[in-house]
């Protein structure tokens, strides 16, 4: 198979007829989708006007062969608003929604010549770890290797996809988790960068202070090169870091000997199904033929306190931020009726899912007077505590790795059977890194029962780059 | 908890807009009377999924400036919360506030009369949009939503209930309205202030009763005496006071509830995470310090002092900034005494019987100085000079 830059080389040097290709790439995505339903929507139109435009250029010799991303196809994750195509977030309350501008990132990838190909599937507002919680009327994604199992949520379409497209690169989004993990069970690198190193500009919020934009991809590179386009600082965003743009790719096959690695101790044994533990192990191998030196860590508190503190963080904003869709401005609306309370109650009611309803429910009892002070103030403090244990382990390891999840991809027979409380407890290994604002890096390290098993890297804040350069290593090795 | 005597307690809770030429979250320009509904916003202030706010700096020092000169101790840290409820005027059913920490605290500001009036916080939000109600408040089967004032900064002022009768709640009102005047941070034709009070009286053991949406100050005082009448009337009566929330109609004159209060209501307040904590630091506030006018209160301090005039002269000149100004310039070539006595007295009952305002009229210090040198001079006699200046 090409790689990702003998591709866009192609596009480049004339060797691909990139409509007829893209055109071809639409179809196999419909065909795709009738199976396991990656995408919510396919934006065909913009996806052959986008080539088109591409050929026009080539034909004029314009300047555009320094754009990075030219002719390859982009999928996003349906939170990210994309001009002019239903973006819904998964949410049949936001049925119909074309927004009016383009996110951060989007802009960023029409610039660089991508190709936005739709939107795709996810837990609503990204609601979940399985992308079995999605909106009233959406179809669940399934996993690219056992359609009667889950593809990991909540960017699932986002990893499903990128497992089965060539050619493509994923926008996914993570608030607690839902890139990595979907990831992991997809079998391919998912990339959750440092908060505020993507503008999160489009993004439809879940929660502020923990949402990121990041890339999945079937390979290091695909992750290292979108990482590339969307990072940057962008004044549209008030929490985007001001900061010099790096350059990931770079660290792309750069040598990891003498880096230190921490080997998270409350992350393998108890709860951890020993075939997960096993290929994870086989990756920190491969890292340490590199020459790349480990050694055990405790970590008690983002495993013991992580899932705690992240959902009372986590609903609280949640709740906030669904309180805007009434049916007032866009999205679903109801039979005019009544007050204006009983017409939000009825929109509200009808149109968010039962998830989505808990998470306000939630949410709101946690930010009450009487209980802020025990639970969403205490959270942020121990939210802080979390991150002075993570920057002390940072001073000593380049990274610290735990297995992604503790299970392989679960049968929905199996998930439907599951409390909503052991539901949550499945972002165990990813709500700490991303409470704490860590960038961190789902690597495929095997196969299990012909189910993808996946390796967890996080590094310091703003080391995406060491992150890349550790993936790249196991890749390497394969 | 402050132990009431006087016969009336009264609190307030002022809004007032800050003149910004755009708006405290987003890039719009701050809309005009004549501007279109619905013309000036944009994602942003409309609240569209994915939009962020990103905050106006300027509307930052106009009200670091207010929390000056209204002596307050300002916060090291500026943080915006969420106070979230629902309501069709609310583009994100949240508004953008300040919570826990409010820009400014513990400030004060001195009535006419000398009497100092506590205030207890300063605070920074974004204003709803505005709600027309075509035919009438209550009659209305339907509402119109007009978001152009969506986004736009807003300044909260709380006092203590340290004002003792609508006279005072009024003068208050005057004596904040000069400051935001000379601070040059409310526009005085475009500008809305509004006020919330808290009326209790001492027959009632003190029940408070919150007045919604007085606009304008000088509704201030007819909404309180209306409201205080009808507290002793009850009561006499033989009727109770209830702790509630009434709402101003102005048109009609009176009060009506809204809804009885057992409880405070819950806003379930959380820290807004899409800005982040702004740095007040003592640089920044040291600039805006030096960049701070004389205030009414300095003015009048230096006109007895410097220009030797009677201290009530010195009050009615302070209190428009245009007129101080005027007398300040004239003073240098005339004896300020008979400036102080001509500006207050004569041009004053001019501009009142004309129903004008010093800037809506042309006379300017030249005038003025040009009038006094002949009246000084003995050129022309007093009653002359006055005839002139009605002419004018």
């Amino acid at each position: 198979m090409d790689n990702i830059y003998d591709f866009i080389k192609k596009v480049k040097n004339n060797e691909i007829d990139i409509v007829e290709h893209t055109y071809k790439l639409i179809e196999e995505c419909k065909e795709i989708n009738k199976e396991y339903n990656y995408l919510n929507a396919i934006s065909e139109d913009l996806a052959l006007n986008s080539a088109r435009e591409i050929e026009i250029q080539l034909k004029q010799k314009a300047k555009i062969k320094n754009k990075k991303l030219l002719g390859v196809a982009i999928s996003v994750k349906d939170s990210i608003c994309v001009k002019d195509v239903e973006s819904t977030a998964g949410s049949k309350i936001l049925q119909g929604y074309k927004p009016l501008f383009d996110a951060f990132v989007i802009q960023r990838v029409k610039e660089e010549g991508g190709i936005i190909i739709g939107k795709t599937s996810q837990d609503e507002f990204g609601f979940g770890g399985f992308s079995v919680n999605v909106g009233i009327g959406f179809k669940v994604p399934k996993n690219p290797f056992d359609n009667e199992r889950s593809c990991g949520g909540s960017s699932g379409g986002a990893a499903g996809l990128s497992q089965k497209l060539s050619n493509h690169i994923a926008l996914g989004e993570s608030t607690g988790g839902s890139i990595v993990e979907p990831a992991s069970f997809c079998g391919v690198f998912g990339l959750c960068p440092t908060y505020g190193r993507v503008s999160r500009y489009g993004l439809i919020d879940f929660a502020n202070s923990l949402d990121k934009i990041g890339s999945i991809g079937k390979t290091i590179e695909d992750v290292a090169l979108l990482m590339n386009v969307i990072s940057g600082y962008d004044k549209n965003d008030s929490t985007s870091l001001k900061l010099k743009n790096e350059n990931y790719e770079s660290y792309l096959k750069k040598p990891v000997k003498g880096m230190k690695i921490g080997i998270i101790k409350e992350a393998f044994g108890t709860g951890v199904e020993r075939e997960i533990e096993k290929n994870v192990y086989n990756g920190i191998e491969e890292l340490e033929e590199e020459g790349a030196k480990t050694e055990e860590i405790s970590l008690e508190l983002p495993i013991k306190y992580g899932i705690a503190t992240y959902y009372m963080i986590a609903t609280s904003e949640a709740s906030t931020n669904l309180a805007k869709f009434c049916g007032m401005r866009y999205g679903a609306t109801e039979k005019l009726e009544g007050s204006f309370n009983e017409y939000f109650t009825k929109v509200r009611s009808n149109n968010f899912g039962d998830e989505a309803k808990r998470r306000i429910i939630l949410g709101t009892f946690a930010r009450m007077a009487g209980y802020r002070d025990a639970f969403y103030l205490k959270a942020m403090k121990v939210r802080a505590l979390m991150i002075n244990e993570y920057k002390k382990a940072f001073k000593k390891f380049d990274a610290l790795v735990s297995p992604t999840t503790s299970i392989l991809p679960p049968k929905f027979s199996e998930i439907e059977k599951l409390t909503p409380l052991q539901h949550y407890m499945i972002d165990v290994m990813t709500v700490s890194p991303n409470v704490a604002g860590l960038p961190h890096l789902n690597v495929p390290v095997g196969f299990e029962k012909n189910l993808p098993v996946g390796m967890l890297l996080m590094a310091d804040h703003l080391q995406e780059g060491k992150l890349i350069q550790l993936g790249s290593a196991v890749e390497k090795g394969k | 908890m402050k132990r009431f005597t006087s016969e009336i307690i009264i609190g307030l809770e002022i809004h007032t807009e800050i003149d910004t030429k755009t708006k405290l979250f987003c890039r719009c320009q701050k809309a005009k009377k004549e501007d279109l509904p619905n013309s000036k916003c944009c994602p942003t202030c409309l609240g569209h999924p994915g939009s962020k706010p990103v905050l106006n700096k300027k509307a930052v020092e106009f009200a670091l400036k207010l929390c000056l000169a209204l002596n307050c101790e300002i916060s090291p840290e500026l943080i915006f919360s969420r106070k979230s409820y629902f309501y069709p005027d609310m583009s994100k059913n949240y508004q953008i506030s300040q919570y826990e920490i409010p820009l400014g605290k513990n400030g004060k500001l001195n009535l006419r009369n000398g009497k100092e009036i506590g205030i207890i916080r300063v605070h920074m939000e974004e204003d709803p949009a505005s709600l027309i109600h075509p035919a009438g408040l209550k009659e209305s089967q339907y509402v119109l939503v007009d978001y152009n004032r969506s986004g736009n900064p807003l300044v909260e002022i709380v006092t203590e209930p340290d004002l003792a009768s609508p006279d005072e709640a009024r003068d208050f009102m005057k004596q904040l309205i000069t400051v935001l005047n000379y601070l040059e941070i409310f526009d005085i034709n475009e500008g809305i202030i509004k006020a919330d009070a808290n009326v209790s009286i001492k027959e009632s053991g003190y029940t408070r009763v919150e007045i919604k949406n007085i606009t304008g100050f000088k509704e201030i005082e007819r909404a309180l005496v209306y409201e205080v009448k009808r507290q002793q009337d009850e009561l006499k009566h033989g009727k109770n006071i209830y702790q509630e929330t009434r709402a101003w109609d102005s048109e009609k004159g009176t009060t009506f509830s809204l809804r009885k209060k057992e409880t405070e209501e819950d806003y379930g307040y959380i820290i807004d995470t899409d800005l982040t904590v702004v740095e007040i630091t003592d640089k920044w506030a040291n600039q805006i310090k030096k960049e701070m006018p004389e205030l009414a209160q300095d003015k009048v301090k230096k006109f007895v002092e410097k220009h030797k005039i009677k201290k009530e002269d010195a009050e009615i000149l302070a209190a428009e900034k245009e007129l101080a100004e005027m007398f300040e310039k004239v003073a240098k070539e005339i004896d300020p005494i008979l400036a102080a006595k001509w500006l207050r007295r004569e041009l004053v009952r001019v501009l009142n019987y004309n129903k004008k305002e010093l800037h809506e009229v042309e006379i300017d210090e030249k005038h003025m100085i040009d009038l006094l040198k002949l009246v000084e001079n003995k050129k022309i006699t007093d009653n002359v000079a006055i005839r002139q200046k009605r002419k004018t």
